[in-house]
């Protein structure tokens, strides 16, 4: 899978703005970050970190989860301010205290949590603080709509409707309207943090067309990526970023090597082996389940076995995994645990010793802990029927339950009693996990575990999950680092547009096939982006 | 978050708040008694605490909703149309008294029923539900007792009723007593039970909470249950007082409970406090009304102080967490 | 997805105009409904069709009403909520009652002097709000108690004077002058909302974090959404005055709680970020509709709250259901 340039299919954007002084050959540094820390809470994100980017280049940014590439691209974008360090613009050291203060500097970021006012409509979003005026110097909205309109087709986008809501977009049209958006002031430099996540091949294509456009221009881009062929084509220079520093800048390197600089250890070492898979015993087998972004996925999980799931975000996988624990509406097919058919109309049905399903959910933050309570009482939630006693809570029997989950998984904390909120991500999936390991669940749902996590916690997080492989539960698996997901798993399905695109089994699955699965094209890439693939 | 502050604190912020709060009472108990010479003598404070209960009691139904992110403005409605249903249905006799009682607890749960239905259920936001309730229960009060004109309204309190709330136990108002049980009942529900862990963890993310297997539909209803009794029993308490019930007696019951929940440390948006802080806002507010009036401000000063010092207890520490 | 379809013909302008304000068009619908049952209702009752005095003197009341709904709309939009609307009211109604002249100038000036107050409530509630952290639930409440005081401070005892002249302006009782004002309103919207300070409302009220990346000043969004707020709580008091043409400084106690009503009436959405004021115009119509249906069909008036807490949960519900169907597609 090559990118292609596609400046043939996309005439000028609208904005073509004046060249630059530098552009193309040579390559002024126009970004120039040192000493930058940031810490949150007990954690840092960022340690002395540098990076220096100049003009007309593009520029990746790799590193593991947790790393800090995320917080360097929100403090460049002045989503957030550094506890130390420079940052200096074309020479000049600056303050960026709000992401205004980045757009007057040029600089313009698409982040990775998505910045669009979802109950406004896609033209007024591209066009906010910058809509067309008519009389009396108001807003002329049907202006602002044909400009919109004019915008998108400027940059090939044939079919989102500048009148359709934010929420009723899918998340790559999200995400395709704030790339739009970013690149459509004209920017100096151009800061993308994830950018391909959730894009289809012919979106992937679009996005790098649109890179390669602005490198011509004299732009300065700079993008975070998991994706190693993505970045190998694209990129001028790659940085390496652990644990919140600046490990190493290239104009090449190699994939193994960028991993040993990533993680610290070599590719083999980064795994450990998966039990073998004991005779098979269905665990959960949904056949033809179907709800909201789901239709019709059928397979089977057997007890010992890791089930991956793959495929881009927002193809119906978080979907599935609450459709599976009850917390979403099934709207057809059948769903057996154990070999018996349930219906589940909530987790506490899912909870249910009978089926004994559990999930850690997609983001911890917000759907999963409790920031503001104890380590203690979020380890305890899902069995307060087990600590208390017609309904009063046995709080030694609580604490030492805690306290030996809390153990097991060697969780770094300060006490039981401390907020989860002050713990690391690694530690704050921990005991996530360790909530749902003392439910005694049969079969466990791991939406993204390992998302947010440091790299020395994703080991102990893999070797966790071979444990609970090899003693029998049944794992379902998704993860958006395909490479992780390929080593992880006995199996693998691919889902695009919430149904199952392929199959893989162990072993030889790899993190090319899966992306390759997952990154065809779909009906709405089609229509969404009037680009010619070979 | 703010833990940048250290881990600890973060953990007895909540008890400093209560802190807080029972010191600005202490306050100005001494102030009052400095004003006023016999302000803070027993008999004195004595008043004030009972006073104080109403509000405590109608704070304790506003405490549960407040803590799961909700609120109850059906309390003035109902604590009147308690008032009203228990003085007609006990018609002044001992002896009625505990059918009436449990007549008008009922109601009042039923009212809380139906809020919690509506807010869990149908997903009628709860100012709404519960603003609607209220006229309701205003228009069902008034109707069917055709505004206090009924032949039964004029009764008077049983007796016994009266005892309970104006009478002395030990040399203590017997009230404070009925107060003191549900302080500690309140209390042991909200830190010692599987049903208050689940309250705390619904206010906080509600959310995180249905996934883990909480059941946030029937918490919430049965908040809103216990929020809707203990507005009906200050309702039954109050008409003991006054012997009588009268038609207003519930307004100042709304904002009074929910400015004595809020200073005395309990988030509004739910998820932290504790109702010993309601209980120590509202001797703060009682008091400082009473201070207020020792001073013989009038009272369109009252009504401006009373503002000013919320606001500034607010100030001191009611604020949000920065977020960064 | 339909807006993403592939192939598939755009929905028209119309249709997402609809699906976008589906709020207002219930609202419209419903006020639409109540005039049509009224009407219905006084035919049975006095044999002929309301005229011209029973359109003017509804609206003469409402208007106090309309605007206290303006001013909630404007601040629920952010996501806020503002008790402090009846002291505000208690305050400048009192206020207008001692401060109007008799002469143009006069009464102009009085009521300036009106309109600043109620800005300066406003900026009060707004400063605390946006820079003190706090909650608007509790802030404004604490103001409201403020606000009532000083009103009774300024208008011990109902009384007062307005003079004639200025009630035959905002509250004439020949003919349906306050159309006009009602139009007004709306065309005030229609300006504001076309202003950067109208869409940042809307931006802070969907997320004001992501409001802030965008360029809007989410501290002064907020303080100028409290300002308008009191000084169209201003305009309900001087409304107000004239109606009754004296001042009385408790007269806006209700209005906090029923400008509530009109704003969940009017479709919009509470938290934040979605609806429209003009909503909340008519939202207080429905509400005076009400009332209205409720005397001509000869319920005792005793009963009236519940059955404006009765219809105020079933119109919820309702509308609520109906605009999730409409916003997927006409």
């Amino acid at each position: 899978m090559t990118p292609r340039d596609d400046r043939a299919a996309s005439p000028h954007p609208p904005d073509p703005g004046r060249p630059r002084a530098d552009a193309p050959d040579g390559k002024a540094t126009v970004v120039d970050c040192s000493g930058l820390s940031k810490s949150f809470g007990g954690v840092r994100a960022l340690d002395d970190a540098s990076l220096s980017a100049s003009l007309g280049e593009v520029h990746a940014l790799v590193g593991e989860n947790g790393a800090g590439k995320s917080t360097l691209i929100k403090a460049l974008g002045g989503r957030l301010r550094p506890d130390a360090g420079t940052i200096r613009v074309n020479g000049n050291p600056v303050t960026l205290a709000a992401p205004p203060d980045a757009h007057r500097l040029g600089i313009w970021t698409v982040f990775q949590e998505l910045t669009l006012l979802p109950w406004l409509s896609v033209a007024e979003n591209l066009l906010i603080r910058r809509e067309p005026r008519g009389r009396m110097g108001l807003i002329d909205r049907r202006r602002t709509e044909r400009r919109a309109e004019e915008l998108l087709a400027g940059f090939g986008i044939a079919h989102i409707d500048p009148l359709a809501l934010i929420e009723d977009l899918s998340l790559a049209a999200r995400q395709i309207v704030e790339i739009v958006r970013a690149i459509s002031h004209d920017p100096e430099v151009l800061l993308l943090d994830e950018p391909t996540s959730s894009l289809v091949e012919r979106e992937v294509v679009w996005l790098f067309g649109q890179i390669r456009r602005l490198r011509g221009h004299g732009t300065c881009v700079i993008f975070t990526s998991h994706r190693w062929n993505e970045i190998r084509d694209i990129a001028d220079r790659i940085t390496v970023f652990r644990g919140g520093r600046h490990v190493g800048t290239f104009r090449e390197i190699d994939q193994s090597d960028a991993v040993v600089l990533m993680t610290g250890r070599r590719v083999e070492a980064l795994y450990p082996t998966l039990p073998k898979l004991p005779a098979p015993l269905p665990a959960l087998e949904a056949r033809a389940v179907a709800g909201r972004g789901v239709g019709g996925v059928s397979f089977t999980l057997h007890a010992g076995e890791v089930l991956g799931v793959g495929g881009l975000a927002g193809h119906g996988h978080r979907e599935l995994f609450l459709l599976l624990f009850g917390a979403q509406r099934m709207t057809a097919g059948t769903l057996l645990a154990h070999g018996q058919t349930v219906r589940l109309h909530s987790p506490r049905d899912a909870m249910r010793r009978g089926v004994g399903l559990a999930l850690v959910p997609e983001d911890r933050k917000t759907e999963g802990l409790l920031l503001a309570m104890s380590i203690r009482d979020n380890l305890t939630l899902s069995i307060l029927r087990r600590i208390t006693r017609f309904g009063v809570l046995r709080k030694p029997r609580e604490r030492r339950l805690a306290q030996d989950m809390a153990a097991r998984l060697r969780v770094r904390m300060p006490g039981l009693s401390a907020p989860v909120g002050a713990l690391s991500g690694g530690n704050q999936q921990k005991v996530l996990i360790g909530r749902w390991l003392l439910a005694e669940p049969r079969v466990l749902l791991l939406y993204d575990v390992t998302r947010g996590v440091d790299v020395a916690t994703k080991h102990e997080l893999y070797e966790l999950v071979m444990q609970l492989a090899a003693s029998g539960h049944a794992i379902l698996l998704y993860s958006s680092d395909a490479e992780e997901l390929a080593h992880l798993s006995h199996r693998v399905l691919v889902m695009r547009e919430g149904r199952i695109a392929a199959e893989m089994a162990a072993p030889g699955i790899t993190a090319e096939a899966i992306v390759a699965a997952a990154v065809r094209d779909t009906a709405e890439s089609e229509a969404l982006i009037k680009v010619a693939v070979p | 978050m703010a833990h940048s502050r250290g881990v600890t604190a973060l953990v007895s912020r909540d008890q400093r708040r209560i802190l807080f709060a029972v010191a600005a009472a202490i306050l100005l108990f001494v102030i009052g008694g400095l004003v006023r010479p016999g302000f803070a003598s027993l008999n004195s404070i004595g008043a004030i605490l009972s006073i104080a209960c109403f509000v405590g009691l109608v704070a304790a139904g506003q405490t549960f909703v407040i803590l799961i992110g909700g609120v109850d403005l059906s309390v003035p409605w109902t604590l009147n149309g308690a008032a009203i249903l228990m003085m007609s249905s006990a018609a002044s006799s001992n002896a009625r008294l505990p059918w009436a009682l449990l007549l008008t607890l009922g109601v009042g749960a039923l009212v809380g029923l139906c809020n919690g239905v509506g807010i869990a259920v149908f997903g009628v936001p709860a100012v709404v539900m519960t603003l609607a309730m209220n006229g309701v229960l205003e228009g069902l009060t008034l109707g069917l007792s055709g505004g206090l004109t009924c032949p039964s309204c004029a009764a008077y309190a049983p007796p016994l009723l009266q005892a309970a709330a104006r009478g002395t136990l030990l040399g203590i108002p017997a009230i404070l007593f009925l107060w003191l049980a549900v302080i500690v009942v309140a209390s042991f529900v909200l830190s010692w039970t599987g049903f208050g862990r689940s309250a705390y963890a619904i206010g906080n993310n509600a959310r995180a909470s249905f996934l883990a297997g909480v059941n946030v539909t029937r918490t919430t209803v049965i908040l809103y249950v216990l929020s809707g009794l203990f507005a009906s029993l200050a309702g039954i308490m109050l008409l003991g007082f006054g012997s009588q019930a009268s038609l207003g007696l519930g307004d100042p019951y709304l904002f009074q409970s929910i400015a004595a929940v809020v200073i005395g440390g309990v988030y509004i948006a739910g998820g932290r406090g504790h109702y010993v802080g309601a209980v120590a806002g509202a001797i703060t507010l009682v008091t400082l009304v009473s201070v207020l009036m020792a001073l013989n401000m009038p009272e369109y000063g009252r009504s401006i102080t009373y503002g000013v010092i919320i606001l500034a207890l607010l100030l001191l520490y009611g604020r949000e967490a920065d977020e960064s | 997805m339909s807006a993403t379809t592939a192939g598939a013909a755009r929905r028209p302008r119309w249709s997402h105009l609809l699906g976008q304000n589906a709020g207002l068009a219930l609202a419209a619908g419903l006020l639409a409904l109540s005039i049509v049952v009224y009407c219905t209702i006084y035919y049975l009752a006095q044999r002929r069709f309301p005229g011209g005095f029973e359109l003017t003197t509804t609206l003469n009341n409402t208007m106090p009403l309309v605007l206290a709904g303006v001013a909630q709309s404007i601040v629920v939009l952010t996501r806020g909520i503002d008790l402090s609307v009846g002291g505000v009211i208690d305050l400048t109604n009192g206020l207008a009652a001692i401060s109007l002249g008799d002469s143009a100038a006069g009464m102009l000036a009085g009521s300036l002097l009106v309109l600043a107050v109620g800005a300066l409530c406003g900026l009060l509630n707004g400063v605390l709000i946006a820079y003190g952290r706090l909650q608007p639930i509790i802030v404004t409440l604490a103001t409201l108690s403020i606000y009532q005081g000083i009103a009774i401070r300024v208008l011990p005892e109902p009384g007062g004077e307005v003079p004639a002249a200025y009630t035959a302006v905002l509250a004439n009782t020949r003919g349906p002058v306050s159309l006009v004002y009602l139009l007004l309103i709306v065309a005030f919207w229609a300006c504001f909302r076309r202003t950067a300070l109208g869409v940042g409302l809307y931006a802070v009220g969907n997320d004001a974090s992501a409001a802030q990346a965008n360029g809007v000043a989410v501290r002064r969004t907020q303080i100028a959404a409290y300002v308008l707020s009191g000084v169209f709580a201003a305009t309900a008091g001087l409304f107000m005055a004239a109606t009754s043409t004296a001042g009385d400084a408790t007269t806006g106690n209700g209005y906090t709680l029923r400008s509530i009503v009109a704003v969940v009436l009017g479709g919009v959405n509470l938290f934040g970020g979605r609806g429209s004021p003009v909503g909340a115009v008519f939202g207080a119509l429905v509400s005076a509709m009400i009332v209205n249906i409720l005397f001509f069909s000869q319920i005792d008036p005793l009963y009236q709250s519940f059955f404006e807490g009765l219809f105020l949960v079933i119109a919820v519900l309702l509308t609520g259901g109906i605009s999730r169907f409409m916003r997927r597609g006409a």
